[in-house]
C-alpha cells in the first residue's frame, strides 16, 4: 500500500500542479459552471411560476436550486477528461512515454486526474455547498445541513468519480480504433448528460424510464450522490443506491481492464 | 541479451482519394491498405555491446524499437530481452530498460527538472543513497546543474535532451534504447551525450541500441551496425566490414592556385570513370574529387590532378560513411524491387 502511495502520489501531485499552472483555464471552468447554474435557475424558475403550485414532481423551488447547484458541483468533482487525454496521447503517440514506465497505465491516469478533482472539490464544490446551505437557511429560516448526508454524499461522489473515470477510460480506448475522438466525444457527452440526470432530474421523468435509468451506470455518476445529499432517499433505498453504484464501479473497472488488454495489442503509434 | 526473431509489424492505413469527393468517399467507405513497417527483422545483441541501428527515414527503425520496448505488439515474430518478453510482462520488463525517443520527452512538462527525477526515483524505487550518487554522476557528465531547477517547458532542446538522457539512465538500466538521441543538437551537446553513453556502457556494461542519422555517432560509439531499409534487414556486421565492402570511396581536396585555373569539364572527360564512381565539386579555390578507389587508385588520381593544375594544398579524407550508406541504400532498394 505504501509502495502504491509512493509510486502514484507523484502523478497526483503533477495533476494538481498542472491544474494550477493553467490558472485562467481553471477560472474559466469555474465561472462557466456557475453561469450555467444561473441560466438553469431562471429556466426552472419560469417553469415553477407557470405551474402555479409550490412543488413540482415532489421538488420545491428551493429543492430545485439545491439540485441545480449541487448537481453541477458534483459534475465538477466527478469530471474526468481521461477519454480526451488518452485519445490525444494515442493520436500524437506520447502514450509511448507512459508505456515505458513501470506503472499501471490506468492507475497513472487515475492518480493524475484525482489530483485535479481534489482541487476542484476544494475550490468549487465546497464553496458551492456552503452557498447552498446559506441559501437554504435564508429561505427556510433554519439550518438544513445534515453531516451524515454530507459524509454519505462524499462516499457516493467518490464511487461516482470511479465510475465516471472508468467509463471515460473505456471510451478513450475507442481511440485505439478510430484515432480521433472529438466527434463521438460530443455525442457521448450529450447522452451522458441526459441519462445521468444532470440536465433534468430523473425524478421528473416517467416512472418506467426513471426506474430503468436509476439502474444504469449514468445515474450513479451524478444523480445518486446529489439525491443522497438532499436526503431524498429512505434508509433502505439509500443502501440500494450505494450498492448499485458499487456494482457498477466493479463492472466498469473489469470492462476497462478487459478492453485495455485487447486494445494495447492493437496500439499503433503514429509517427516518430 | 537481446534477441529479435522474425519481427514483423503491419499497420492498416486508411487511404483517402484526393479532393473533397475523395474525402466523402473515405468517410462512408474507407479504403484500407496494409502497410508493413517491419518485415522479418532478426538480430542478436550480446551484453555490453553498442549497436547502431540505422536506415533512412521511414525504414522502420522506430517501429522495431517500439516493439523491443514493449510499446507495440509484433504482428508476428518475437523478441526476448534479458530473458523477458516485453509484451508479456511490460511492467516488470520496463524496470530494467531505459528509453529515449529523441522527438518526445518523458520529463514532466510543468514541473522543475529536479522534480521529474524525484518522481522517477519513486516510480523506479531507487534508494536514497543510490539516487544521490547517481545524480552526482549524471550531473558530472551531462552538466545538468545550470537548469535543474527550471521547469522543463523552459529548457532549450540541448538541455532537454541531456535531461532526457539522464532520466533514462537514472535507474541503472541493463539496456538502453536511444532513438535519435542527438537529433537537432549542436556539436558540444552531442559530444556530451556521446561521452555519457560511452561511460555508462564501459562502467556498467549497459547494452545500448542506438538509432541515428549522424555518422559520427556511429563511428564513435558503435561496435556493430544493423541496417534496415523498407522494413527489411539489409546489413548486419561491423562498421569496418561495411567500409571494406562498400567504402572504397575516397575524397581528395585540393587548394588550387587561382591563376593557373582548372577546366573542370576537361578534367572530368579525361578520367575514365562512370558517374557512379566519381563526383567532382569546384568551390572557388577548393577543388574536391570524390571517387571509387577500386576503380582508380588514389595515387593515379593524385598524379593526374597534380599534372592538370597548380596545387597549393592537399587533404585526403577517409571513406565517408554517409557515402557508404547512400550506396548501400541504393543497392538495398534495388534488391527489393
Amino acid at each position: 500500500m505504501n509502495k502504491i502511495r509512493k509510486q502514484y502520489f507523484p502523478f497526483m501531485r503533477a495533476g494538481i500542479q498542472s491544474v494550477i499552472a493553467y490558472r485562467m483555464n481553471f477560472i474559466g471552468f469555474v465561472i462557466g459552471g456557475l453561469v450555467y447554474c444561473f441560466v438553469m435557475y431562471y429556466l426552472w424558475n419560469a417553469v415553477f411560476l407557470s405551474s402555479g403550485s409550490d412543488t413540482f414532481m415532489g421538488f420545491s423551488m428551493t429543492d430545485m436550486v439545491v439540485y441545480l447547484f449541487l448537481s453541477n458541483a458534483t459534475g465538477e468533482i466527478t469530471f474526468s477528461s481521461v477519454s480526451t487525454d488518452i485519445g490525444e496521447e494515442i493520436r500524437d503517440g506520447s502514450i509511448s512515454m507512459r508505456l515505458i514506465k513501470p506503472v499501471n497505465t490506468d492507475m497513472s491516469y487515475f492518480a493524475t486526474e484525482i489530483g485535479g478533482s481534489i482541487i476542484r472539490f476544494v475550490v468549487f464544490a465546497l464553496p458551492v455547498t456552503i452557498g447552498i446551505e446559506i441559501y437554504r437557511y435564508c429561505m427556510l429560516g433554519r439550518i438544513m445541513f445534515e453531516p451524515v448526508n454530507f459524509l454519505l454524499y462524499l462516499l457516493s461522489a467518490l464511487l461516482a468519480y470511479i465510475i465516471s473515470f472508468r467509463v471515460n477510460l473505456c471510451f478513450g480506448f475507442v481511440a485505439f480504433y478510430v484515432k480521433n475522438l472529438w466527434g463521438i466525444g460530443i455525442l457521448k457527452n450529450s447522452i451522458v448528460n441526459f441519462l445521468s440526470g444532470s440536465l433534468i432530474p430523473l425524478a421528473f421523468m416517467p416512472e418506467w424510464m426513471k426506474t430503468i435509468l436509476e439502474y444504469m451506470p449514468f445515474s450513479s455518476m451524478n444523480y445518486t450522490p446529489v439525491m443522497i445529499y438532499m436526503g431524498k432517499y429512505g434508509t433502505t433505498e439509500l443502501f440500494v443506491r450505494l450498492a448499485v453504484q458499487a456494482v457498477w464501479a466493479l463492472l466498469v473497472y473489469g470492462l476497462s481492464k478487459l478492453i485495455w488488454f485487447g486494445a494495447v495489442k492493437k496500439l499503433c503509434v503514429q509517427g516518430g | 541479451m537481446i534477441y529479435a526473431e522474425n519481427l514483423r509489424k503491419e499497420f492498416t492505413k486508411n487511404i483517402k482519394e484526393p479532393g473533397l469527393k475523395g474525402s466523402f468517399k473515405s468517410l462512408f467507405k474507407p479504403k484500407k491498405e496494409i502497410v508493413v513497417a517491419a518485415d522479418d527483422i532478426s538480430f542478436h545483441v550480446p551484453q555490453g555491446e553498442i549497436l547502431g541501428f540505422i536506415g533512412p527515414n521511414g525504414a522502420g527503425k522506430s517501429t522495431v524499437i517500439k516493439m523491443l520496448t514493449g510499446i507495440l505488439t509484433p504482428t508476428s515474430g518475437s523478441c526476448r530481452i534479458n530473458g523477458k518478453i516485453p509484451q508479456n510482462d511490460r511492467k516488470n520488463y520496463v524496470r530494467e530498460i531505459g528509453v529515449v525517443f529523441g522527438q518526445r520527452t518523458q520529463l514532466w512538462w510543468d514541473l522543475p527538472l529536479l522534480e521529474t527525477y524525484t518522481v522517477l526515483k519513486e516510480i523506479y524505487e531507487v534508494e536514497d543513497s543510490k539516487f544521490k550518487k547517481r545524480m552526482q554522476f549524471l550531473n558530472d557528465i551531462l552538466e545538468l546543474q545550470d537548469f535543474i531547477n527550471s521547469p522543463v517547458r523552459t529548457l532549450s532542446l540541448g538541455q532537454r535532451m541531456r535531461a532526457d538522457i539522464a532520466a533514462s539512465m537514472l535507474h541503472s538500466p541493463k539496456v538502453l534504447f536511444l532513438d535519435e538521441p542527438t537529433i537537432g543538437l549542436d556539436v558540444v551537446v552531442k559530444d556530451n551525450i556521446r561521452r555519457a553513453i560511452m561511460k555508462i556502457n564501459k562502467e556498467e556494461k549497459t547494452t545500448v541500441i542506438l538509432t541515428t542519422h549522424d555518422i559520427s555517432d556511429i563511428e564513435l560509439l558503435c561496435d556493430r551496425i544493423v541496417m534496415i531499409d523498407k522494413g527489411k534487414n539489409v546489413y548486419d556486421g561491423s562498421l569496418r566490414e561495411l567500409k571494406k565492402n562498400f567504402g572504397q570511396m575516397r575524397e581528395l581536396s585540393f587548394e588550387v592556385d587561382p591563376i593557373s585555373g582548372l577546366d573542370v569539364r576537361k578534367f572530368r572527360e579525361n578520367i575514365d570513370l562512370s558517374d557512379e564512381d566519381v563526383i567532382i565539386k569546384n568551390d572557388q579555390n577548393i577543388f574536391t574529387v570524390r571517387f571509387n578507389s577500386e576503380a582508380m587508385p588514389v595515387g593515379d588520381m593524385l598524379n593526374y590532378t597534380l599534372s592538370a593544375a597548380k596545387i597549393k594544398d592537399i587533404s585526403v579524407k577517409d571513406a565517408d560513411i554517409e557515402e557508404i550508406i547512400r550506396r548501400l541504400y541504393k543497392e538495398g532498394a534495388g534488391g527489393n524491387e
